[in-house]
């Protein structure tokens, strides 16, 4: 095998796959019913992460913010926050709120966790609770923002009493659709579960007269409380709720399983596995006859998807199901990419290259650019990613599988599903028809151009 | 006079930014001020409005934030300034500082990104560079490090000094994008030329291509256009826009400095203008016409451009006539808007701007009825609740508000960066109109009015179905 693993060694990044901290914690914080995130900062640290989520979700995307300027930066920014959290509460009534932090209040050092004491001692009345995220942009990724908030909420939230037989199920960076499918395994199998944090309709409302004052669903305040009682806690992520799992399994001693995300056969397995043996409830007839119909989806489609080179970027944890999907699918994985520094991930990767038999470049905390450039040298027929990716598909004239976040050029891809056996057999589906779409040929063009066929 | 609305019997500060026109008090509105802190603002930063409004369409210019990612990432390529190429579209480069660059400073990663996007993109004819408030707070000399890059790539490196934290919203941004261009292009070139009929068009930023909407109409005047300010321009063409006769500024919060800078340095006489609106569009061709003495070519393309459109926009004005607006706009789009809204026999009930100063608040109370509604920099709870409580037929926002107004059944209009577009010039009147039109008579609005359900309990008579 001849994997390697390339670490991007210019300074500038050029076209980059990743967003900043402060997102994941707001986006985790829509999964909570009736709570809203205030950014410790520069406006454009809420607006920015606001119109990105709105041209992904197509939803009203509320975050406030503590608006600093020179003068707060010079003096500090206890002032407006300790404001900002009177203001927000006295108008908006949330459930909880959370306090990211950002670059500007991170380097002039603002100590949040102690303004925030301020501001409760300082209004009794005041009894929600308030986290409060670290989230510069210079440290990690979106994805990094997501997990702190997370272990925060581990930390703060839960309170032990009696055991209340569910699972705690932390799917980590998904769409609305993912979520869906994973509470839908959960009631197939009749395990009752707790998903956190739950976005599904709070990012996918539907259309309520007259419309509520909080979106509908998300968690509520009395379930996180509760998830201390579960049996056990999933992590479908191991770069998102993997830390937050280890938190419940040292704070309560129940046990923390960290799964590959279940993208495809082999992992969706697992999970399905893990829920079982936590749970001792059996596997169900509709989720063998789920598994049946990607089975079969697989093999009604290998003839054209086998030998299918493709590229991928992301997330890490999104990259690695989807590296095992598409090796499933008998394609080859030629170029993957996050923009995560982590060599864990990159030590994952060699290891399922090894098992899988692939040839691959694996590309760590890398960009765009640099994988244009691999790509024109070494062509590939399909491109996996978000919507970032869309310059370098129309410029090689190669289909491209919209996949991650943001996906902010087409519609409804935040309410489509690719975990599960479901989840799979609808992305096997697309992946497949995206190949017979090229024009001239229902097999690989690379192939055609390398005379292997 | 300041005015209470429910959402801010906790925050009355947030009176003095609302106002009702014709209670006797005159535009005594408060505005470009700073934000309460947790009102649920629109606004964005001083970053936003250089980088993603004034420098951002340069075509052929490297766009590079030094800081962290993440300002960088969420700049890149959502705003539809488009251009005749889409090198600025289709990159975003970031000299992508982590934890230790904030500790041991960023100045060399800079300098060394500089060198190396300028290496890859051989082509581009400069590096614009944007300040973040990461590198400005650890106290990287950006400018100096400019300096140096400039001479070691032999191109213009132009350095904003636009970090976020600067002033009270995102029109800090434009005002230091206007002077740093000015300084560092404007002038740098003198070419031999005639120019004795050219302009410059200012604060267009040919958002889904609206200059192809009224560059025809100048050129048919028998004008050209040297240097747009900044919508479809090169590098190349700002180092000359000094050469024009006449500015013609369209976005006056956003280029007016650098029209006042031209004239102090140039001499250069400016004229304000409207570019959208059949009335607007030909009173901006009549005033420029005049300066140069070519008012009868005027009156001949005026004549012939608006013919072709009157019969669609009648059209439309007869499906629209009657219909409330709110308009939020960033700025001037709140008192450009009126008047065309007007053309289209429609009535404005509010007028509101994220980053307006007094200057425009004046203009949007000299162009709107008794009784309307104006407010400066209004908040998520303040928008929610004039769209209940006003009931407009339609809200003019962006695309922040959009899934608001949606989520509150009430029709919308991107007017920031268009739903089809353009909307400029005579011809992209016709497909603001359409636009609304749109808005106002989709199905969809029907059905969420019906409230009709599925009965719970079934009225069919399922047996005499079956048969």
């Amino acid at each position: 095998m001849t994997t390697t693993v390339i670490k991007q060694k210019r300074a500038v990044a050029i076209n980059p796959i990743r967003a900043c901290a402060p997102i994941g914690a707001m986006l985790a914080t829509f999964g909570i019913h009736g709570a809203i995130t205030i950014n410790h900062g520069s406006q454009g640290c809420a607006t920015y992460p606001r119109h990105q989520m709105a041209r992904h979700f197509r939803e009203p995307i509320e975050v406030a913010t503590t608006s600093l300027t020179e003068n707060t930066t010079i003096y500090g920014g206890r002032e407006n926050l300790v404001v900002g959290l009177k203001n927000l509460y006295e108008r908006f009534h949330p459930t909880l709120i959370t306090v990211c932090s950002t670059c500007l209040s991170e380097t002039i050092g603002d100590d949040i966790p102690a303004f925030i004491d301020e501001f409760l001692d300082n209004n009794p009345e005041v009894t929600i609770p308030i986290l409060s995220v670290r989230t510069p942009s210079y440290v990690g990724t979106h994805i990094t923002g997501f997990d702190n908030f997370l272990k925060e909420l581990a930390l703060k939230l839960p309170r032990k009493s009696r055991p209340n037989g569910k699972v705690n199920v932390i799917p980590g960076w998904v769409n609305p659709g993912d979520l869906r499918e994973i509470k839908h395994i959960l009631r197939e199998m009749d395990i009752p579960g707790l998903v956190l944090t739950d976005y599904s309709d709070t990012l996918d409302g539907g259309l309520y007269s007259p419309k509520p004052h909080f979106p509908r669903g998300g968690n509520t305040l009395d379930e996180l409380k509760d998830s201390a009682n579960a049996k056990g806690t999933i992590a479908l992520q191991k770069h998102i709720g993997g830390e937050a799992a280890k938190v419940y399994n040292k704070r309560f001693g129940t046990p923390a399983h960290i799964l590959p995300m279940p993208i495809g056969i082999a992992n969706t397995d697992k999970f399905i596995e893990t829920l079982t043996l936590l749970t001792g409830k059996p596997i169900t007839e509709e989720i063998e006859a789920e598994r049946a119909r990607l089975l079969d989806a697989l093999m009604d489609t290998h003839m054209f998807t086998t030998g299918v080179k493709v590229a991928i970027f992301g997330d890490p944890d999104l990259v690695e199901g989807l590296v095992r999907l598409v090796a499933e699918m008998g394609m080859e994985p030629k170029y993957v990419l996050t923009a995560t520094d982590s060599v864990n991930w990159s030590k994952d990767l060699m290891a399922l290259s090894d098992e899988l038999g692939l040839d691959m470049e694996i590309l760590v905390k890398s960009d765009l650019y640099a994988l244009h450039k691999k790509m024109k040298a070494h062509p590939v027929d399909l491109l996996i990613g978000h919507s970032k990716g869309k310059y370098i598909a129309e410029e090689e004239n190669i289909p491209m599988i919209r996949l991650g976040f943001p996906v902010e050029d087409r519609y409804g891809y935040h309410r489509r599903s690719v975990v599960g056996y479901q989840g799979a057999t609808a992305l096997v589906d697309e992946i497949t028809n995206a190949v017979l779409e090229r024009k001239g040929s229902v097999i690989s063009n690379t192939l055609l151009l390398e005379g292997n066929c | 006079m300041a005015t209470r609305l429910k959402c801010n019997d906790t925050i009355p500060e947030r009176d003095a930014h609302i106002i009702i026109k014709g209670d006797g008090t005159g535009c005594s509105i408060k505005s470009n001020s700073a934000t309460t802190p947790g009102d649920m603002t629109e606004r964005g930063c001083t970053y936003a409005g250089c980088r993603g409004v004034v420098g951002g369409p340069v075509k052929d210019a490297i766009q590079l934030s030094h800081g962290p990612i993440g300002c960088a990432f969420y700049s890149w390529g959502y705003r539809p300034h488009v251009a005749d190429t889409d090198f600025h579209m289709k990159y975003t480069f970031v000299s992508d500082m982590d934890e230790s660059n904030v500790v041991f400073g960023g100045e060399k990663k800079l300098l060394q990104s500089v060198i190396e996007a300028a290496a890859e993109f051989p082509d581009a004819k400069g590096v614009f560079v944007y300040n973040t408030c990461t590198a400005a707070l650890i106290g990287d000399d950006g400018k100096d490090v400019a300096k140096m890059a400039q001479e070691e790539i032999g191109k213009p490196v132009v350095f904003f000094a636009c970090e976020g934290f600067r002033g009270v919203s995102q029109s800090q941004g434009h005002h230091v994008g206007n002077e740093t261009i000015f300084r560092n292009l404007v002038g740098s070139v003198e070419p031999e030329e005639d120019y004795a009929y050219s302009i410059n068009i200012l604060g267009d930023y040919n958002i889904k291509n609206d200059i192809k909407t009224f560059e025809p109409l100048f050129q048919a005047l028998g004008l050209k256009i040297i240097t747009r300010f900044t919508g479809n321009v090169s590098v190349d063409e700002l180092k000359i826009m000094h050469k024009a006769k006449l500015n013609v500024i369209h976005c006056t919060r956003s280029a007016t400095y650098i029209a006042d800078m031209m004239k102090d340095k140039y001499g250069t006489p400016s004229i304000s203008v409207t570019l959208w609106g059949i009335a607007n569009m030909s009173k901006a061709l009549r005033e420029t016409a005049a300066f140069f003495g070519l008012e009868k070519e005027a009156e001949r393309v005026i004549k012939t451009e608006v013919a072709k459109v009157q019969p669609k926009i009648d059209h439309f004005k007869k499906r629209l006539a009657g219909k409330k607006v709110i308009i939020y706009q960033g700025g001037p789009r709140a008192w450009h808007w009126p008047e065309l809204l007007e053309e289209l026999g429609m009535e404005v009930i509010g007028a509101a701007t994220t980053f307006g100063h007094h200057d425009d608040y004046e203009k949007i109370y000299s162009k709107v009825g008794d009784g309307t509604l104006i407010m400066d920099n209004p908040n998520v709870p303040e928008l929610e609740e004039i769209l209940r409580t006003y009931k407009p037929d339609i809200f003019i926002a962006g695309n922040k508000e959009k899934y608001l107004a949606y989520k509150l059944g009430v029709p919308f209009l991107n007017g920031h960066t268009y739903e089809t577009g353009p909307y400029a010039g005579f011809s992209g009147m016709v497909n603001f109109a359409r636009d609304l039109d749109k808005a106002l008579s989709a199905p969809v609005w029907k059905l969420v009015r019906d409230q009709a359900r599925p009965s719970p309990v079934s009225t069919l008579d399922l047996e005499e179905d079956v048969a």
